[in-house]
């Protein structure tokens, strides 16, 4: 359009609108368009806008306020962003969503160190009944020194956000680490006698941590270092003298104790019975709280968990857990069951009345079993201290424990051989004998020159957030395997390897009658693992990192496809190609498609074969390649 | 706890004088400092936005400009100046953002993927915001000035007075070319569109 021709066209509609009446617009309109029909047309077409726009209150607003209104998603609650600066702490990266708002790993430029810089969501901020249980995290924590509880190192206001500063750990916490897993006894005791030790110093100092619980015990990657943290619940326990006179731990203070739904979740598990009821609690709660996690960890389940809030502390207040014989570790050591019997008294005078008494007696039984190892070993017992490395299902995570167990009641006879100092040929025959004897295999050649073949393992739980208007409600659950997903839930895959290999993960949604499937990447992916499909031996994946997979309207059944294995497949080579920006994901290659369909379905009768737990699936396979579809059905 | 630090403060005081007395340079200079400040405010406010706060229309600029400028040193001239600089800065924050989000969108409109990511699932209505800063480009190639007064407004969340001031125009001039502006660009988003 010429300028003369735009001037001219705003003139005259500018003129019109300035009248109030329809029919004096058009006369104006006429008027002043004489002959010219183009120029009349495009004068009404933009009065017309013009009162649609007035009706409507066409951006009427502010961009940021219509901008605002429109965006979903995890990512905008952060109110950070890397490379910013905040204060004297220079953001690197988002770390996650903790239970009070986001974490950040920054840089503190006075110290040059990297912290964890926990951030207050702004609704928390609002709340000052929360406010004050930050502030006590702060000020609880920050007085504690101890090398297993996390170290606060200051808090304080910047641009109107509260934080803390705290130690920046890498690795993950016990819930996570124990996912897909079961832990030797070696590490149970390793990781109970480190949180013992955080304890002690706490209950020294006249704290009581009130929540202890596995997603507060942090593992570090690089040495398995244990960190217990949020201190957010702890209360110093209060100086009055008691009736007796005495001061200390035992004094009264009360939990508040709120029946909040979804505050609640997932914590009740391990409550006191004197805690679920409100009573006065003191530093046998988390001895209490601690005999439960170490359950958990031998057992793999959890001693008491009813299907609601309220069926799980009728258990804790009444019934006693299955013992650990029975639930899944048939021949834990003695001694280890009588620990953890004597922390889960229901009365807190029957318990071990400080965190040092129960160290003190895991850290024996600790000793006795290395020593028992020390002995096997010696013995020539062929695979390395406490029991077979390679725990890949569930069933291998039993043998494995019975194996271990076998070995440390086999000490007094083992003992006995090194005493008498056999010679060490005879020794060996004794190990081959035990070695051929658990495993039903040749005698020669000794497992040392074995490589076994490969056959790739993993085990997988599937996280579900309820959605309810839009908005997401109750707190996420895990799931082992399948259920009939609501339209509106949002689900995430976990996945851990248990060699390292290469893994994908495709997506193949309901296709109709006669339609080649058309498969999405879902893994690798760029926010995920660096965008590479090599994953690590026992590293988790989580598919996707922070965002959730949803479901679109349509009903039907879902397939992702696991493969796995040790060597790149040269049939999916492909795929990552289409995990940019513009594809994400989607594989609009009908080549790559058939590629991909042909592969799956030529491997059919070779599909893994799933084995259930509590908490997760295991998957094995007798083939290379450990191929799976997991069906997620959603109406 | 902390202000920006009174070095940064007048800095920008400084650039924005030069760059009323014309120098250009000053502006590049500028540009990064303000977009990082209302970067993060846009951030603070959308979050806050979703959770029921809202804040006054333009408290997010003048709250830029109150933390960023020496106040001591104030002029109007600065003032919108800088208020002229927010607007364009908002805008590009704004529509980078809905284009991030958008972006996402599996290309090609026809095909159903019954399993995606949640972070990428926007509404509709930002792909329409994303058409609103299109015909505003478009506008500025017909009427550069129109859709200046736009950007102000909707983007800066100025009113008429600041406006007039910072595009020395009079007030009834800046509501003329409102009017115009938002019915042209009103027409392209919803009408056949034959221009």
């Amino acid at each position: 359009m010429k300028p003369e021709r735009w001037q001219q066209i705003s003139r005259i509609f500018n003129r019109a609108i300035s009248l109030d009446d329809a029919a004096a617009r058009a006369a104006y309109v006429r008027e002043n368009c004489g002959t010219d029909d183009d120029l009349k047309a495009e004068v009404e077409k933009l009065i017309e806008s013009h009162e649609q726009a007035e009706d409507d209150d066409f951006i009427g607003g502010l961009a940021v306020e219509d901008v605002a209104e429109h965006f979903t998603g995890d990512e905008e609650e952060r109110a950070l962003q890397k490379g910013q600066q905040f204060g004297d702490y220079l953001i690197l990266d988002h770390l996650g969503i903790g239970g009070m708002g986001q974490v950040y790993l920054a840089q503190d430029a006075r110290l040059d160190r990297t912290v964890a810089l926990k951030i207050l969501s702004a609704d928390v901020a609002a709340d000052e009944r929360r406010m004050q249980r930050f502030r006590q995290e702060a000020k609880v924590t920050s007085s504690l020194n101890q090398p297993n509880i996390l170290t606060i190192f200051e808090s304080g206001e910047v641009d109107g956000l509260t934080f803390i500063a705290a130690e920046f750990v890498d690795g993950e916490t016990l819930r996570d680490y124990l996912r897909g897993k079961r832990l030797k006894f070696g590490e149970i005791l390793d990781i109970g006698i480190q949180v013992l030790a955080a304890l002690d110093a706490a209950h020294e100092a006249k704290i009581v941590h009130r929540d202890m619980k596995p997603e507060n015990v942090m593992i570090r990657k690089r040495d398995h270092v244990v960190k217990v943290l949020d201190f957010g619940l702890a209360k110093v326990t209060e100086k009055k003298k008691s009736a007796s006179g005495e001061e200390g731990l035992h004094e009264e203070s009360r939990t508040e104790f709120k029946t909040a739904p979804g505050l609640i979740m997932g914590t009740v598990n391990y409550m006191s019975p004197e805690q679920t009821q409100a009573k006065a609690v003191d530093a046998r709660s988390d001895i209490w709280s601690t005999g439960v996690i170490i359950y958990e960890m031998i057992a793999g389940t959890k001693p008491f968990g009813g299907t609601t809030s309220a069926h799980t502390i009728v258990q804790i207040l009444e019934k006693d857990p299955a013992p650990l014989a029975h639930a899944g570790a048939p021949e834990v050591p003695q001694e280890l069951q009588r620990i953890v019997a004597k922390s889960m008294a229901k009365d807190p005078d029957e318990r071990y009345q400080t965190a040092k008494d129960m160290l003190i007696d895991l850290r024996n039984l600790k000793k006795r079993l290395e020593l028992d190892a020390e002995i096997e070993r010696s013995a020539a017992y062929p695979t390395a201290v406490f029991g077979p490395p390679a725990i890949t299902t569930i069933e291998d995570a039993k043998r494995t424990a019975e194996s271990t167990v076998a070995g440390i009641s086999k000490t007094k006879a083992a003992l006995i051989v090194a005493l008498v100092a056999i010679v060490a040929s005879v020794a060996a025959v004794v190990g081959i004998y035990v070695w051929r004897g658990k495993r039903n295999t040749p005698i020669v050649p000794p497992p040392t020159s074995v490589t076994p073949p490969a056959q790739p393992r993993l085990t997988y739980w599937i996280t579900v957030q309820k959605y309810k208007d839009g908005k997401p409600y109750e707190a996420p659950f895990d799931l082992a395997g399948e259920i009939n997903f609501e339209a509106d839930y949002q689900i995430r895959l976990s996945i851990r390897g248990l060699q390292a290999g290469y893994l994908y993960v495709l997506n193949e949604g309901p296709t109709g009658a006669g339609n080649a499937p058309e498969y999405v990447v879902i893994f690798p992916s760029p926010t995920a693992n660096d965008g590479s499909e090599f994953v690590a031996a026992n590293q988790r994946v989580q598919i996707p990192n922070e965002t959730w997979l949803k479901f679109d309207k349509e009903q039907g059944v879902e397939k992702l496809w696991l493969i796995f294995s040790e060597q790149a497949l040269p049939e999916l080579a492909g795929v990552k190609a289409f995990t940019n920006p513009r594809n994400r994901g989607l594989i609009d290659d009908a080549q790559l498609n058939k590629t991909i369909d042909s592969f799956l379905s030529s491997r059919l009768s070779e599909t893994a074969t799933p084995e259930k737990g509590d908490t997760f699936t295991a998957l094995k396979t007798a083939s290379k390649t450990l191929i799976y579809p997991i069906r997620l059905e959603h109406h | 706890m902390k202000k920006a630090p009174p070095r940064q403060e007048h800095e920008i005081t400084q650039l924005l004088a030069e760059w009323r007395d014309g120098n250009q340079a000053a502006l590049d200079e500028l540009y990064p400092l303000v977009y990082d400040e209302l970067h993060r405010l846009a951030r603070r406010y959308m979050s806050r936005e979703r959770k029921g706060h809202t804040l006054q229309t333009t408290a997010l600029i003048n709250e830029a400009y109150v933390r960023l400028v020496d106040q001591r040193n104030v002029q109007w001239a600065n003032r919108s100046h800088f208020f002229a600089i927010s607007a364009q800065i908002m805008r590009r924050i704004l529509i980078d953002h809905a284009r991030r989000q958008t972006y996402a969108k599996r290309g090609g409109g026809a095909r159903q993927v019954s399993l995606e990511e949640t972070a990428i699932v926007v509404q509709d209505d930002l792909s329409e915001f994303l058409r609103l800063d299109e015909a505003l480009k478009a506008l500025a190639e017909l009427d550069p000035r129109r859709s200046q007064v736009v950007e102000l407004k909707y983007f800066g969340g100025l009113n008429n007075d600041e406006i007039a001031g910072v595009l020395k125009i009079s007030k009834n001039t800046v509501i003329r070319d409102w009017n115009m502006a938002r019915a042209w660009l009103h027409h392209q988003l919803t009408g056949s569109a034959s221009t």
